[in-house]
Order: C-alpha cells, then sequence, then structure tokens
C-alpha cells in the first residue's frame, strides 16, 4: 500500500497503481487523451503532465507509478504552463474543422483547449496537409490531419481485439494513422474507436453529418441485440425531429459497466437500431378482412382479439389457442403473458422460442449466439425451453387443425421455417394475431396486428445470459398507437374480464419479483443502472404454474 | 295641425341632418384625433384616385359594415340579437323630434314650426326616450349569450341608470329658470338680453348646471372617458358578439347620441337656435344699427346658427374624448353618485334660493 | 426614493377633476389649433413650415434604415455561387426561436469542402431578427443586410423561406442611412419603385 496526497487530498492506494488512477479515485481530473482505462499505456500525449514534489521536473500522471508519500499538485502554475504548450503543439497542424467535425461538443482538444488553452496560434507556417475524410472500414471514418497520435485505436484493435488493422506510418509531422495496406477496419467492434478517440479523427460514418451531438438526449438502457445485455446509452434526438429523416434514435454508445461490457461493445448492437424508427414500425392496430386493412381503435381491437380467443377456447377447449412468447420480451412482459395466457385463460400451450433458420454465430468477446436480450429471464419464468420440436408441432397441429387460433409475439417465423409450410398452417386457423414492433412474414398474414413498442420506447428490465437482471429506460415516446407488451397483456386481461393493478412497468416487476423465487428482493431500485446480478442457485428453472394439461410443446 | 307633406319634409331634413353628421363623426373623430397628435389621420380611401382628405372613409366603413358576416352566436337569442342593434339607433334618433332647429319659417300663407314634434313636454319626452336607450344595450348583451357582453350590459346598465338620475336632477335648475319643459319655449326664452346686450342663455343663469349636465351627457353616450361598459379592444363591452352592421348600429347610436347631446346642451344652454341680436325682421345691434333682411333669411340664419354651435359641442366632445384616459368603473360610478348628484342638488337649492330671492 | 411618495393624496380642487381636465384640454386644443393652422395653410396653397405632423407617408416614402439594421436574411455565396455555408449549424444552435432548419449532407467529389447544407430553411414566422445567427456564423455566410422589412404571407407556409431563396437575396445599399463627409446623415426618405 502506498500513500499518496494529490491537490492535498490523501489517499491509500494499491502498489502499481499510477498516479492519474489514484486521481480517478480522487474525483481529481487529470486531463488525458491516450491514456485509456481499458487499454496499456504509452505516456504519448503528455497532456497529463503533473508537478510532484521532490521530482524535478513534470511527470506523466498516465506513467508514474504511486509510492508512498508521493505529493501531486495537477493544478499548480507549473502545470497549467505545461498543459497550455502541450495543447499549443497538439494543435499546431489541428485543422480548424470544428464547424463541419462530428467530434464537435464531445472534442477532448476543443474541451481541453476550452479550459486550459485559450492561446492565439503562433504558428506562421502553413499547416501540415494529409489525408481528409477517408472510409478505413465499414463503419469508420479517418482524418488524418485532425489526429493527435494518441493511439488509443492503435491499441484497442492490438489489445481488445486483437485484429491489428491500424497503425501509425511516417515520421515527425508527417506521422499519420492509418489502416494497414490492404486491410479494413471491418472487425466487429470497430465503432468503439470511434468513441475513444478523442478527437474527431475517428468518427461515425453511420452517424456523420446526420445532427449535432448537442441537440442529443441520452437515456441508459440496455442493447437488445444479443444476451450478453452490454450496457448502453441511447443518443437520441427529441426536439430538431426534421434532422436525418426523423429518426428520433440518432445512434447507441456503450455505457460503462464493470461486470458486462466494461467500455466497449459490439458493431452489431452499435448499429442494429433502425428498427426503431424504420418504415416497418407498426403503428395501429388494425384487422384483416379479406385483402383489406381496416384501422381499429385499440379499445376495439382488444375487444375483437378477447372475443376471438375466448369464443375458440370456449368451442374447441383451452387447448385449440397456442401462444409464442418470445426472448425479444423483457421479464414484465414475459410474466405478464404468463399470467394473462397461463394462469387467467388456462391455455396449455405457451411457448416462447423459436429457433432462425441459419443460427448465427458469437464471439469470443461480447457477442452471443442467441441474439435475444431475455431468453434466460423466459428460462426462469419457467416457460418451455425446448425449441425444434416445438415450432414442427406447432405447425403441423395447426394444419391439422388442433390449434385454430395463434397469437405470435414479435417472432419473424419467415426466419425459422419456409414460407410454404407457414402457408399451409395459418391457412387452417381460425385466426391469427402478430403482436410486435415491426412488420415482417406473420404480421403480413395475420387477422389482427397489435403493435407493440420497441425497447427505446419504454421502460423494463432483460435478464442476461448471466443471469443479470439490467433495467432499460424509456427514451423517447411511442411510435404512432404502440404500446409495451405488458399494457397489451394487461389491457387484453380487461377485455376478457381480469383487472390487473399495473399501472408502471415498475408495477409489474414488483409483482414479479414477489412471485418468484429466482428474482426475489428486487425492484427498480436496488437493480439500478449497472443491474442485479442473480444468485446462480436460482437459476434453477421452475415449471409454469399450472400445467394440468399436456402441451403440445 | 300642419299639412302632412310639410312634416314629411322636415322628418327627411332632420333624419338625413343627424345622420349624415352621425356618418361624418367617424371621419372627424379619425382627423380631429389625428391634428390633436401631429399625425395626419385617415386619407387613403379613393375614389378614382381622388382622396378628397379622407372623406371617403365613412362610406368605405359603411361599405365594409354592409358587407361584412352580420355573425350570431348559435345560443344567442336570435329575435331579441337582431333586434336589439335597431331599438338602439331608434332610441337615439327619436330624440331630435322635439330638439328646435329654428323658429319659424313663413312661406306665403303656410308657417312652418322648424321643430318636428312641437311637445309642449319635450324634456320629459327626451328623458322618457334617453332611459329607453339603455334597453338596446342590456338586451343586445343579454341576447349574445355570451358572459363578457352580459357583464359589458351589466356595467352599461348600471352607468346609465346612474347617470340618468343625475341628468334629470342637473336640468331641473334650468326648468326652475325658464318656467317651461317645451323646448321650442325654452329656446324663445332665451332670445332676452341682459341688460339689453348679453344674450340671456342658459349657461349664464346655470353655469354649474351647464358643466354638469355636459358631464353627464358625455357619460351617457358611452365614450371615453366613461367608456368602461364598451372598451372596445381592452375590457370587452356589450356589443362583443356584434358585428358586420349591428356592430354598425351600435357604434352609430354612439355618434347619434353625441350629436343629440350636443344639440339639447345648445337647446338648454347656448339658446338653441338664437343668433345674437338676430331678431324675426333682422339684426339689431346694441348699440343702435340694424341689418333688416328677409323672413326666410333670419329662419336660415338660425338653422345655420343652431348647425354651428352643435359643431363647437361635436368638436368639443371629440377633444374631451381624445384628451382623458378611461376612468375606472368605480371612479365612474363615485363620480356619478357622490359628487355629480348631490352637486346637482345642491344646484337646485341654490337657482331656488336666486330665483326666491329676485322675486 | 419610495415610488409611494409620488402618489400624493389629491387636493379637493384635483379631486374634481376639473383642473386635469382642463390642462390636458388646453394642451390637446393648443396641438389641434396649431396643427390645423398649418394644414388649413398648406391646403390654400401658402408655404409652412410647420409641418403639422410628424407622419411618413409609408407605402410611398420609407425611412432610411440604419446600417445595422437587421432585415431578411441572406446566404452569402462562395464564387463558384455555392453557397458559403458548411452546415456546421452553429446559427441553429443559437437561435432562440428556434426557427432555422438545416440538414447537412456530405459534398460529393469536392477537395476542400465537406459538408454542405442539404437544405437551410428559416422560419419568417418565428424569427425574432435578433441577429444571433449572423453573430455565431464562423464563415459569415449568412447576413441580414438585404434591407427587406415587408415580410407578410397570407399563410404560415409562406413565412417559409428556403435556401434557393435566401441564396439569390443581394444586399440592398439604397435603403440604408447615406452619411456625407461630417457624418452627417443626408438620406432623405425616399420614393421606392412600386411595381
Amino acid at each position: 500500500m502506498a500513500e499518496i496526497t494529490i491537490d492535498g487530498l490523501r489517499l491509500e492506494v494499491e502498489r502499481g497503481t499510477t498516479v492519474i488512477q489514484a486521481a480517478d479515485q480522487l474525483g481529481i481530473e487529470i486531463p488525458r487523451y491516450c491514456y485509456h482505462p481499458g487499454l496499456s499505456i504509452v505516456g504519448q500525449c503528455r497532456i497529463c503532465l503533473v508537478e510532484i514534489e521532490r521530482m524535478p521536473k513534470l511527470q506523466v500522471a498516465c506513467h508514474t507509478p504511486a509510492t508512498d508519500g508521493m505529493v501531486v499538485h495537477t493544478n499548480s502554475d507549473k502545470v497549467l504552463e505545461a498543459r497550455r504548450a502541450v495543447l499549443e503543439f497538439l494543435l499546431v497542424n489541428h485543422p480548424l474543422d470544428c464547424p463541419v467535425c462530428d467530434q464537435a461538443g464531445e472534442c477532448w482538444l476543443q474541451n481541453y483547449y476550452m479550459q486550459h488553452g485559450q492561446h492565439d496560434s503562433q504558428v506562421v507556417v502553413d499547416k501540415v496537409k494529409k489525408h481528409k475524410a477517408q472510409p478505413i472500414g465499414p463503419n469508420v471514418m479517418l482524418d488524418s490531419e485532425r489526429c493527435i497520435l494518441c493511439t488509443r485505436c492503435v491499441r484497442f484493435c492490438d489489445e481488445v481485439t486483437a485484429t491489428h488493422e491500424l497503425g501509425i506510418f511516417n515520421r515527425g509531422d508527417h506521422s499519420e494513422l492509418a489502416p494497414y495496406p490492404g486491410v479494413e477496419l471491418a472487425n466487429n467492434y470497430s465503432g468503439n474507436t470511434v468513441d475513444i478517440c478523442p478527437v474527431g479523427a475517428l468518427t461515425d460514418r453511420d452517424f456523420r453529418f446526420k445532427t449535432r451531438v448537442w441537440y442529443l438526449n441520452e437515456t441508459p438502457s440496455i442493447c437488445p441485440g444479443c444476451s450478453t445485455g452490454c450496457n448502453i446509452v441511447i443518443h437520441h434526438n427529441d426536439e430538431r425531429t426534421y434532422k436525418a429523416d426523423g429518426a428520433r434514435v440518432a445512434r447507441l454508445k456503450p455505457r460503462y459497466n464493470a461486470e458486462v461490457n466494461q467500455w466497449w461493445m459490439c458493431d452489431t448492437g452499435r448499429y442494429g437500431f433502425d428498427f426503431v424508427d424504420a418504415e416497418s414500425r407498426l403503428l395501429r392496430p388494425r384487422k384483416r378482412l379479406g385483402s383489406e386493412l381496416e384501422i381499429l381503435s385499440w379499445r376495439k381491437a382488444m375487444q375483437a382479439v378477447a372475443m376471438a380467443i375466448s369464443e375458440t377456447v370456449r368451442k374447441y377447449g383451452p387447448d385449440s389457442v397456442a401462444v409464442v412468447l418470445s426472448p425479444q420480451m423483457a421479464n414484465e412482459d414475459l410474466f405478464l403473458g404468463r399470467e394473462l395466457f397461463s394462469n387467467l385463460i388456462g391455455l396449455a400451450n405457451l411457448a416462447f422460442e423459436v429457433p432462425k433458420l441459419e443460427p448465427e454465430e458469437g464471439d469470443a468477446l461480447l457477442m452471443t449466439a442467441d441474439r435475444n436480450p431475455n431468453s434466460k429471464g423466459g428460462w426462469l419464468l419457467g416457460l418451455p425451453h425446448h425449441h425444434e420440436v416445438s415450432l414442427a408441432t406447432l405447425l403441423q397441429v395447426a394444419r391439422e387443425k388442433e390449434v385454430r387460433g395463434l397469437y405470435i409475439c414479435h417472432h419473424d417465423l419467415g426466419q425459422a421455417v419456409a414460407d410454404k409450410e407457414l402457408e399451409a398452417a395459418f391457412s387452417q386457423l381460425d385466426f391469427l394475431i402478430f403482436q410486435g414492433s415491426n412488420s415482417n412474414m406473420v404480421s403480413e398474414k395475420a387477422d389482427y396486428v397489435l403493435p407493440s413498442t420497441t425497447f427505446a420506447e419504454r421502460d423494463g428490465t432483460f435478464t442476461s445470459h448471466a443471469g443479470r437482471v439490467q433495467r432499460f429506460c424509456q427514451a423517447v415516446a411511442p411510435l404512432g398507437d404502440s404500446k409495451p407488451d405488458w399494457l397489451i397483456f394487461k389491457s387484453l386481461a380487461k377485455a376478457l374480464g381480469h383487472a390487473m393493478p399495473y399501472f408502471e412497468a415498475e408495477d409489474v416487476f414488483a409483482a414479479l419479483a414477489d412471485e418468484e423465487a429466482a428474482f426475489a428482493g428486487l425492484d427498480y431500485g436496488s437493480i439500478g443502472e449497472s443491474g442485479a446480478q442473480l444468485s446462480p442457485g436460482a437459476e434453477t428453472k421452475t415449471p409454469a404454474k399450472t400445467k394440468e394439461r399436456e402441451s403440445f410443446f | 295641425m300642419e299639412a302632412i307633406g310639410i312634416v314629411l319634409i322636415k322628418l327627411a331634413f332632420v333624419l338625413v341632418f343627424v345622420l349624415s353628421f352621425g356618418g361624418i363623426l367617424t371621419w372627424v373623430e379619425r382627423k380631429q384625433s389625428a391634428i390633436m397628435q401631429d399625425r395626419i389621420g385617415a386619407n387613403r380611401a379613393s375614389i378614382l384616385g381622388l382622396r378628397v382628405i379622407g372623406l371617403f372613409h365613412p362610406l368605405a366603413d359603411a361599405i365594409k359594415m354592409f358587407l361584412k358576416e352580420s355573425f350570431r352566436p348559435a345560443n344567442a337569442e336570435k329575435f331579441i340579437f337582431t333586434l336589439a342593434p335597431a331599438i338602439s339607433v331608434f332610441f337615439a334618433l327619436v330624440g331630435f323630434a322635439v330638439i328646435p332647429f329654428g323658429d319659424k319659417l313663413v312661406l306665403g300663407d303656410t308657417v312652418v314650426n322648424l321643430q318636428l314634434a312641437p311637445l309642449n313636454v319635450g324634456i320629459l319626452y327626451l328623458f322618457a326616450v334617453a332611459g329607453m336607450a339603455v334597453y338596446g344595450v342590456v338586451l343586445g348583451a343579454w341576447a349574445s349569450r355570451n358572459n363578457y357582453a352580459l357583464l359589458g350590459g351589466l356595467r352599461a346598465a348600471a352607468q346609465m341608470i346612474s347617470y340618468e338620475i343625475a341628468l334629470g336632477v342637473t336640468i331641473f335648475g334650468s326648468i326652475m329658470v325658464y318656467q317651461t319643459v317645451d323646448l321650442q319655449e325654452i329656446v324663445r326664452w332665451q332670445g332676452a338680453y341682459f341688460w339689453g346686450w348679453l344674450p340671456a342663455w342658459g349657461v349664464i343663469l346655470q353655469p354649474l348646471g351647464f358643466l354638469l349636465f355636459l358631464t353627464v351627457g358625455i357619460a351617457e353616450t358611452k365614450r371615453v372617458p366613461f367608456d368602461p361598459p364598451e372598451g372596445e379592444s381592452e375590457i370587452i363591452g356589450y356589443f362583443l358578439e356584434y358585428s358586420g352592421m349591428g356592430f354598425g348600429m351600435y357604434f352609430l347610436t354612439d355618434f347619434i347620441e353625441t350629436v343629440m347631446i350636443a344639440a339639447i346642451t345648445v337647446t338648454l344652454f347656448f339658446g338653441g337656435w338664437q343668433v345674437p341680436y338676430l331678431a324675426p325682421d333682422g339684426f339689431h345691434f346694441p348699440w343702435g344699427s340694424e341689418l333688416l333682411c328677409a323672413q326666410w333669411v333670419v329662419a336660415l340664419l338660425q338653422v345655420l346658427g343652431f348647425t354651428l354651435k352643435i359643431m363647437f359641442f361635436l368638436w368639443l366632445q371629440m377633444a374631451i374624448r381624445w384628451t382623458l384616459p378611461r376612468f375606472r368603473y368605480d371612479q365612474v360610478m363615485r363620480l356619478g353618485w357622490k359628487y355629480i348628484l348631490p352637486i346637482s342638488l345642491a344646484n337646485i337649492v341654490l337657482t331656488g334660493a336666486a330665483i326666491l330671492l329676485i322675486k | 426614493m419610495n415610488v409611494h411618495d409620488k402618489h400624493k393624496p389629491l387636493t379637493w380642487w384635483e379631486k374634481t377633476y376639473l383642473p386635469g381636465v382642463l390642462a390636458g384640454l388646453w394642451l390637446t386644443t393648443r396641438h389641434f389649433v396649431r396643427n390645423m393652422f398649418a394644414h388649413t395653410l398648406r391646403a390654400l396653397g401658402m408655404d409652412v413650415k410647420w409641418l403639422g405632423s410628424v407622419t411618413i407617408q409609408y407605402p410611398e416614402f420609407i425611412r432610411p434604415l440604419f446600417p445595422r439594421l437587421r432585415t431578411h436574411h441572406r446566404l452569402t455565396k462562395r464564387d463558384d455561387g455555392s453557397p458559403r455555408c458548411v452546415a456546421c449549424m452553429m446559427c441553429e444552435t443559437v437561435c432562440p426561436a428556434k426557427c432555422i432548419y438545416i440538414i447537412a449532407e456530405e459534398k460529393p467529389d469536392a477537395p476542400d469542402i465537406e459538408k454542405i447544407p442539404k437544405s437551410f430553411d428559416i422560419d419568417l414566422g418565428l424569427c425574432i431578427f435578433c441577429g444571433y445567427c449572423v453573430e455565431a456564423c464562423p464563415e459569415d455566410a449568412i447576413r441580414m443586410d438585404t434591407g427587406i422589412l415587408e415580410i407578410s404571407s397570407y399563410g404560415r407556409k409562406g413565412m417559409m423561406r428556403d435556401m434557393q431563396t435566401m441564396l439569390a437575396l443581394e444586399p440592398k445599399s439604397k435603403r440604408y442611412v447615406e452619411f456625407d463627409d461630417e457624418g452627417d446623415v443626408v438620406s432623405e426618405p425616399f420614393v421606392e419603385d412600386l411595381d
């Protein structure tokens, strides 16, 4: 242990802790460009210079280990002067691109210049010209002139993804960041280089010129892309709706969570939010009459769906209606769906997982093969855990008219089964109901379509594959008349004559935590921003409560 | 009794006189206020490029009023809503029946009394008619079925009734002096001269009465500074729901009442049609010289003199309207009940005492 | 000074309102008589110095505008006629009325210019003519010196100005005040060509 004093504050730190880490623990901000807690230390940018007593020269805080009795000053005149000099040096060849630079507003060169620099340029010679606006991969745009050669991106590609695409070439003030010849920055984590780039050298091609960052609001959320449950921030544009063709969600950024994704997220998840503002969004409840589509009010739609379900159950018994929930749904949705269909109506056929036609693959870093955010949540709620047989069986019993009505949530069965097979099964049904956010093969065929919200438009929780319950928050208003899935189930229950006492997603979760041993003791407060890890013992599956009859699944 | 033809001609004369005065007053109001405030005033309406210092504006106003939609709120009392502005204009107009605008016109054998209705209770008739004016306002306000209009109507009713009382009381002094309520007689009475040269106009005998009457009269017209019932742009008055000619009629009523107040003031306090030193056969000046002229010239001079006096009082009322700010409603009421009424009562007592003393 | 001190209680004489009324009437009547006199003499064809009114007959005569007056916006152009604007959205950000709507796009195959406005609309119905957009612009791409004041429309849509409209506008110097060598204003209200 070493006792270090920074700006008069004392702190006991582990041996090997650097000064900058100690300062971070104390909440003292030392400027940095090249230092990143997730990467190795190179001491390249020199902006983190601090004054350490009994050392003749200023030291880089990122590479100086804290030793016992060390006294550090981060704000002395000498330090400020050094920072100003370093900034001036970094800015010698930096172009005046701020008006057209997407980094403007979240640029550390801008921030530190405003805090510490504020000098007029003394450079009389022309700035060195380098390559501008080069796409170096599917997602990243490189502007070499803006680069301050901190090498964060190089180290990221070397150390985190180990794909080694980037390097610094040439010497002196002609040094230039570039991908190796013939190589593209095409790994599935390339978006992170944009995040860690402290200046505007690496910018997002997807986000390029869409809006300015200061127009965006931030809402903490969970990536719905796979079962890892990376913590993210949704950056959404609420006021200037004319930008980016009206898309409200502008981009997703990773949110630090030491237990899950640290500072990173994969490109699949990062750029996989188009569906939120897509044309294909289902906006109004609707009914199919032959080839005609009729827009319904929620009240009428709920009455019609309730009527269809209860009539079929009355005529052909509770086995005649099957419901397929989805691991895309939040814990609240699955819980309320189970309550409604299994416990209140007593349907025996309740499934929630459907395999894809071509199984996805995961990677070793963050992305898993299971591209559903909440499979684990469904298992923990006791929803059936066996797929392949079930879907085939389902279609077969539909063809044989053993099942008369089908209620499908979110799944695009077109990705799992050939179209012909689906046609054959659906044509035998009395009714097909689809509940989901975007239109797909099933919604095209469905008699009733109930539009639900996407993850960005509602509150809820996902359970990651590691058994971590994490909250996501509503960032933007529901599009059109869409409603959160749990609210649709609540309305449907009401139309069927069962009142449910839930007004917020939080209420549903409270009921869930009361009922399910695995979630016992949790609430939105205790889950917080970083999630709550379920105890390993709780992960054992509990069977769905009422299963008096044999299920098809 | 006069021939019906002559009555009709007189009627036409008075109506045309009053209505054109009412119409031109809208122009006078704009122009006079403009000149008082160093502006130019309305001068844009033109016919074939001819602007005639804005004299076409009243015409343009009239055309606009007639062409605009006369909107009636869905819940308004249809009949009364339509009738109310007409009531207002009607009672403003019929008052002029008893105003003498000249002495006599001798045309051959016929002697024309230059007064529409030679009533021997002229003043009482005037009060009766003025008292009815409040109906036009209150009915219009009530029939609109609009709370703001109704409140405006309430203010108007309270103000008009309060000042009605003061109006009656202020004139008692004059009646006591003249010993008659026939307006023609009152004007003839004022043909006398004090000390042979000073016209015996009512204002000399009743200066306080004149001042009070003018104040009360302006209050009765509901124009600034006594316009809390109307306050078109700020506090919303009783004709809130009126548009087109309905509004136009209320608007016109105000101006006709202005002419009315001027006419009564002239009749009671400024010798009516009396022109100083003009006897039925011509001028007899106090210094002895004479200027005789034909009877029709005398009649013409009397009508002209009456008209000029009215014009002066119209100018004065406009000047007051464009000089003073609006009274607050409580000030209106306080002024009416706590100052004008007691002072006019005192005026009666003083006048009575003076008459007793002189006798 | 306490503001209440201004409200002295009225004397009995003042309470009758008569002195106030008479003083007011005296003032307005004085103006009336003096102006009326001037108007009448002029109508009779005499040359009177006293104008009798301060009115400027607007559509025919227009007051000279001061050079710093902010009028209808225009967008400045580069030598090749393309907008100077680089869609940095500083004006849009600083605009307190939020009346500027910019959509940016990448400029294809331009050596030096990366970003240009795809559309640049101003809703003059919302604009408060504060001029912050001109202040904020790092490229001198927007100015408010067109001298255009008559901005009206029969509908809200008519108040929208797009990029092409604003690029086509030119500064209109003849509307602005002219000074002589000694710094005195020499311009007169001038007659606009009404066509």
